[in-house]
């Protein structure tokens, strides 16, 4: 039986041992790349991201990968991005001046008020009943982030709760995101991330 | 809702993962990616490796022992401290794999570095180390490499840059390494109340831990020496303590 | 794994070690090494209270009914056995179970001081006997890969406890001495510092559990390792597995257990050719053979070190006279290659290329006819180098001179008794 492969995009930014290391103990093959050619060939293609959104967006740009994540979506490839990788997905960041992002799920990255910062463990609300994250609903995931993806409220499909609610993951189609780290969660990442891989490649 | 934090701290001199006491006094441990995957297994809420004399010797972080931790795919969030001079070093050190970093020596050299850093990894990633102690009913906040220390009041603390970070580690340096040591007046004390705490410095026992983190303002503590005495030392902190929102104890099944 | 290999060497003041010791080891301000530092508690402890702590812990483990053991205790032919048995039996009152792992370098003595162990305590035995076809491919590769002929030793002497206690839901398990604390004074005794898988893997397994060979070796199968793993968190936690080192309780001091072991229990000891010690490793071929051998050449000291270190610290002899001893044994001839070689089915001059490669910074030089020269620079020595047979006078280790080991000797096979004249190798 062949086993699925998850692509991993590589940009130049960042260490991806802990979410490699996590698809290969579920028994995925995982390719770090920034190959398109090889990208494409994955069952579903992952977006790290750490640091700054601009920073981010022009090492992509740097390697033709903007144009590409764009096609692969509207081809129906299963993208997912994970923290920055998520807000990269949003239409535009406001950290650092204004930024284009991918716009493949609509909405804006913006500070996130009145708290400033969201850091450490907190439980996560599934909402809308996505399927993908309703096993994980009231599970503890590692959050560690001061901007927040506000996307209309008919493609959140997770949110958390400081002093207000906000959320923390996105849906279209075959495109999700997550604010938090699911490498870095422990088991209930790992679950995380083995739901969102088969419930998005299986057939 | 957001869980308080056991953070597993693992201090590095020379290369060696070490027991410290006071700071003054070391006693071996091992091998410091062996002590950090062991806290990864037993489910550690974060990890936080300190390379204490990376400043004094003038080093720069250990890039090479973030290397090799960074290739054991840990699945647990980790922060470095020691050694970080400027943008460009912190910037490494997380793209290593760190996920927070820990400064001190850039506190006293050079604050405007902080801002920099700040926004280039995001205020969420900077975490100030500020060893104190009180000596009177006043706190000090103490240069680790010089010795020197600060009196600080409502106006010194002011004159911190305290908007480029985010959390503090409140390290009660006297007692570090000592059973039952931390100064519990220390967080009560502390002149900035913006910033939340995590505290460290001679926790050992379960009480403590339950005493300080009803402390609204403290969002986690650190825990080093007493972490190695026992097996599953956090699980079974985790299991002792139900007055606060931990995370439940997790006991690997291989 | 030596971490601290960057930074150059400083030497304790007081007995023989330096920071580059294996296990880690720290000097403070005043010259002192960790190791020495801890060994002072064992002068101002208040022992008497301690011991009354140890009784306090083990009590809530007797077991009343009578139908099984109160713990575990893990046993050889050597190595301070007989003083833990004779403490968990005879003065904390345990009915323990004795468990053993058949290294298969034992020495005739080691399987008659074992006999005669569990003969005189009267007391119920396990022994674990891994297949030879295993033991030897793990060796051959642990061998070959990181120069270390002892991995399965010490890697199944840790784990058939553990196993066992779980196996048996027996939790307690009780150990003697603790290496690290009384090597480089990994942790004060009033830290009580129990078994851990950390310790077990850093410092016991030099950083490789059974896992770690199967994944970076491409020689060994599941089959091979399995038996050597340690049991996982969940299964340590539904038995409740603690172990604990009666020395953290009693204070330790190895030369007088085991003569204080020999008049009581008619335990022996044999005079070993590299090293002053006849009580401990009398039951192995090759822990003071080519094992000690492996040490020297890779970390540049052998365990005549290690037991000068704690007869230094015990005040029975000066750093002076430590010194002459180390230098009078390091560098004598290592016994028994040639069954070692027979053993694990290499050629000695496949052994003399394994170790030449493993030798750090030329320290070893192995010819083919088994020639092993040790050829690093001597050491400068604080004085002059004293006698040694007067420093052996002094310390009056014994020996069972009937049952030191020959040339020709060959391992005893456990299955086959231990009569002075059966020795077949099978």
């Amino acid at each position: 039986m062949n086993r699925k492969i998850v692509g991993v995009v590589d940009y130049g930014l960042g260490n991806h041992a802990s979410v490699r290391d996590t698809f290969k103990s579920l028994d995925y093959r995982c390719i770090i790349s920034s190959d398109p050619e090889f990208l494409s060939g994955c069952d579903l293609i992952l977006l790290p991201g750490v640091g700054a959104f601009p920073a981010a967006m022009s090492a992509m740009r740097d390697r033709g990968l903007i144009s590409f994540l764009c096609t692969q979506a509207r081809s129906g490839q299963p993208i997912v991005g994970l923290c920055l990788g998520m807000q990269l997905l949003a239409e535009s960041s406001l950290e650092h001046g204004l930024t284009e992002g991918l716009g493949l799920i609509p909405g804006q990255v913006i500070p996130l008020e009145p708290d400033h910062w969201h850091i450490g463990w907190n439980t996560i609300e599934v909402i809308n009943q996505d399927k993908l994250l309703l096993p994980s609903h009231g599970e503890s995931v590692y959050f560690n982030h001061s901007y927040v993806f506000a996307a209309p409220e008919e493609y959140q499909i997770a949110t958390a709760q400081l002093k207000e609610s906000f959320p923390v993951a996105v849906r279209l189609g075959n495109i999700v995101g997550l604010q938090f780290h699911p490498e870095k969660s422990q088991l209930t990442g790992r679950a995380i991330l083995k739901n969102l891989v088969d419930g998005l490649t299986d057939a | 809702m957001l869980k308080k934090r056991l953070i597993g701290v693992v201090t590095v001199r020379q290369g060696l993962a070490v027991q410290s006491f006071g700071y003054s006094r070391y006693l071996p441990l091992g091998s410091p990616e062996l002590v950090i995957e062991n806290l990864d297994r037993w489910g550690a809420d974060e990890i936080l490796v300190q390379c204490i004399d990376r400043s004094v010797q003038k080093l720069g972080p250990d890039f090479s022992l973030l290397k090799r931790v960074g290739d054991l795919g840990l699945s647990t969030p980790l922060i470095y401290g020691g050694g970080i001079r400027h943008t460009d070093d912190a910037v490494k050190v997380i793209s290593l794999g760190a996920d927070r970093i820990l400064i001190d020596s850039i506190l006293w050299d050079s604050q405007p570095m902080i801002e920099a850093i700040s926004r280039e990894l995001g205020v969420q990633a900077v975490i100030a180390n500020m060893p104190v102690h009180i000596k009177l009913g006043q706190i000090y906040w103490r240069n680790y490499r010089s010795s020197e220390e600060v009196l600080l009041n409502i106006n010194t603390a002011q004159q911190l840059p305290i908007e480029w970070i985010s959390e503090i580690l409140l390290t009660d340096w006297r007692h570090e390494g000592f059973s039952k040591g931390f100064d519990r007046r220390i967080p009560l004390v502390f002149p900035i109340i913006k910033n939340p705490f995590i505290l460290f410095g001679g926790l050992s026992e379960y009480d403590q831990y339950t005493d300080v983190l009803s402390i609204p303002n403290v969002v986690g503590v650190g825990i080093g020496n007493f972490l190695s005495y026992k097996e599953h030392a956090i699980q079974n902190i985790k299991d002792k303590i139900t007055a606060i929102s931990l995370r439940t104890a997790h006991y690997t099944a291989e | 794994m030596n971490s601290s290999s960057k930074f150059p060497p400083i030497k304790c003041r007081r007995c023989l070690y330096t920071t580059d010791h294996p296990l880690g080891l720290t000097i403070d301000e005043e010259g002192v090494c960790s190791g020495c530092r801890i060994h002072e508690e064992k002068d101002s402890l208040d022992w008497g209270k301690r011991w009354e702590l140890l009784k306090e812990l083990v009590a809530p483990y007797k077991v009343l009914s009578g139908r099984t053991y109160d713990c575990i205790v893990p046993v050889s032919g050597a190595n301070d056995s007989y003083y833990v048995v004779h403490i968990v039996k005879k003065c904390l009152g345990l009915n323990p179970l004795l468990v053993t792992y058949n290294k298969y370098f034992n020495t005739p003595l080691g399987v008659r001081n074992l006999a005669n162990l569990r003969i005189k305590f009267d007391c119920d035995i396990l022994y674990q006997n891994i297949n030879p076809v295993s033991v030897k491919k793990i060796t051959r590769t642990t061998l070959r890969e990181l120069g270390n002929i002892y991995w399965h030793c010490l890697a199944g002497q840790t784990a058939f406890p553990v196993q066992t206690s779980v196996r048996y839901k027996i939790p307690l398990i009780i150990w003697g001495a603790h290496q690290g604390i009384e090597q480089v004074g990994m942790f004060s005794h009033e830290h009580a510092v129990e078994m851990s898988r950390r310790y077990r893997k850093n410092h016991d397994l030099i950083g490789l559990e059974a896992d770690d060979l199967l994944s970076i070796f491409d020689t060994l199968n599941e089959d091979d390792i399995w038996q050597y793993r340690y049991p996982d968190d969940a299964t340590l936690k539904m038995v409740e597995v603690r172990g604990i080192y009666l020395g953290n309780y009693v204070r330790w001091d190895p030369k007088m257990q085991h003569e204080k072991m020999m008049k009581l229990y008619n335990y022996l000891g044999a005079n070993l050719d590299r090293t002053f010690d006849s009580y401990d490793y009398v039951d192995c071929f090759n822990y003071m053979g080519i094992h000690d051998y492996t040490k020297l050449i890779k970390h540049g000291y052998s365990k005549v070190t290690d037991h000068a270190c704690r007869e230094i610290r015990h005040g029975r002899i000066s750093r002076e006279e430590g010194f002459s001893l180390v230098n009078h044994f390091e560098s004598k001839p290592v016994p028994f290659i040639d069954q070692f070689c027979q053993w694990l089915e290499i050629s000695p001059r496949s052994l003399a290329f394994i170790l030449n490669q493993h030798g750090a910074n030329n320290r070893a030089s192995v010819g083919y006819d088994g020639n092993y020269e040790y050829s690093q620079q001597k050491r400068r020595a604080p004085t002059k180098l004293l006698d040694p047979s007067e420093i052996l006078s002094k310390l009056a280790f014994e020996s069972a001179t009937s049952w030191e080991l020959k040339a020709g000797d060959q391992y005893i096979t456990f299955g086959k008794g231990w009569s002075k004249n059966d020795r077949t190798l099978c």
